[in-house]
């Protein structure tokens, strides 16, 4: 079951902006719990020897605080597709916003289509991908 | 008249929106654009026909490219079968002195986009190697420019006394409109857009 009916969704609707924690602490515990522990993850230090401005946060723990955004929206909704284009790093220790809007709905399949971003303070695009959304 | 003149489609292979709901989106929001143009990546979308979804839409749908050079990206306007035979669009290393050339013997306009961006935008390309003979118009508001790409790109065509244009670049539904081109005169087929670049009388615009 989730929280949103089909009908009650519209097209153009904004999913809630959620700002996510992507300190180096967080991120870190991200990267021990999935066994990614490259340095360029979780030391800024490591990071700038590789060129990096920074440490990045993964790409999987970028696309998950996206489905994140998604079931917060609509809890107990079926994600059917996520896809996903990086653009450019999201920077740990940056206070980067993840944003959702409805972009088209199949009343045939009850599906809705996501449009999904990670912008940084400055609005810029890093992140930027689709969802199919059951509901 | 106002037209976004970079957009991507599903028809791309990093495009996610369909051309549908773009223009559900330019009118559910409201945006202040006549129409668009889609410029797919290395190639030109000959099959695809939006004249019912114009007319339902009330939008102007046309379509261009955007080929890769040996100096970063480059829209192009007024594709024919002349052009399509002149130059491989498909490859990643064209001459962007070649593209100029044929692009203008076959009738079209070429446009380098994004020049700010490193690796695939020309400024920094001219940095390194110098200008190129043969740009006139360059984009200079490009709504996919992180950081100062936009400002090197008019700071770049102040310089060398290129006229700007702007696009959005839109890969998803929600980023279409953010920049655009306004025009003097009325534009309703890829023949008038042309014209229209060539002669001048046009500016980039940008929303926020």
């Amino acid at each position: 079951m989730t929280s949103r009916s089909y009908q009650e969704v519209e097209f153009g609707e904004d999913l809630p902006e959620v700002e996510v924690d992507v300190s180096l602490s967080n991120v870190t515990r991200f990267c021990h719990a999935t066994g990614m522990l490259a340095g360029r993850f979780m030391n800024h230090e490591e990071a700038r020897e590789e060129g990096l401005p920074q440490a990045i946060v993964p790409g999987i723990m970028s696309q998950g605080l996206l489905v994140s955004l998604v079931h917060r929206w609509a809890p107990g909704c079926g994600i059917r597709k996520i896809d996903t284009v990086f653009r450019a790093p999201v920077l740990v220790d940056s206070a980067p916003r993840c944003c959702g809007v409805v972009t088209d709905k199949d009343d045939d399949s009850r599906t809705v289509e996501l449009d999904l971003t990670i912008v940084n303070e400055q609005g810029e695009t890093r992140v930027l991908g689709t969802a199919t959304v059951v509901l | 008249m106002i037209l976004d003149l970079h957009n991507h489609s599903i028809k791309s292979d990093d495009g996610r929106a369909k051309v549908e709901n773009y223009c559900q989106w330019i009118r559910k929001r409201g945006l202040p654009i006549d129409g668009f143009v889609l410029t797919e990546h290395r190639q030109f979308d000959a099959e695809s026909d939006y004249r019912g979804l114009e007319d339902r839409t009330g939008l102007l749908i046309l379509k261009g490219s955007e080929v890769e050079t040996d100096y970063g990206h480059v829209l192009v306007f007024g594709v024919n079968s002349d052009m399509l035979a002149a130059f491989d669009f498909g490859r990643v290393d064209l001459s962007l002195e070649r593209v100029l050339r044929e692009v203008s013997r076959c009738g079209g306009v070429a446009v380098p986009c994004h020049p700010g961006r490193p690796r695939v935008g020309m400024c920094a390309h001219v940095e390194q190697r110098g200008a190129v003979e043969g740009v006139e118009i360059v984009e200079t508001l490009n709504g996919g420019s992180r950081g100062r790409e936009n400002q090197v790109a008019a700071s770049l065509a102040e310089r060398m006394g290129y006229r700007g244009v702007g696009g959005s670049d839109a890969h998803i539904v929600s980023h279409i409109g953010r920049c655009a081109t306004r025009f003097e005169r009325e534009i309703a087929s890829i023949e008038d857009l042309v014209g229209a670049l060539r002669a001048g009388g046009y500016e980039a615009v940008q929303w926020e």
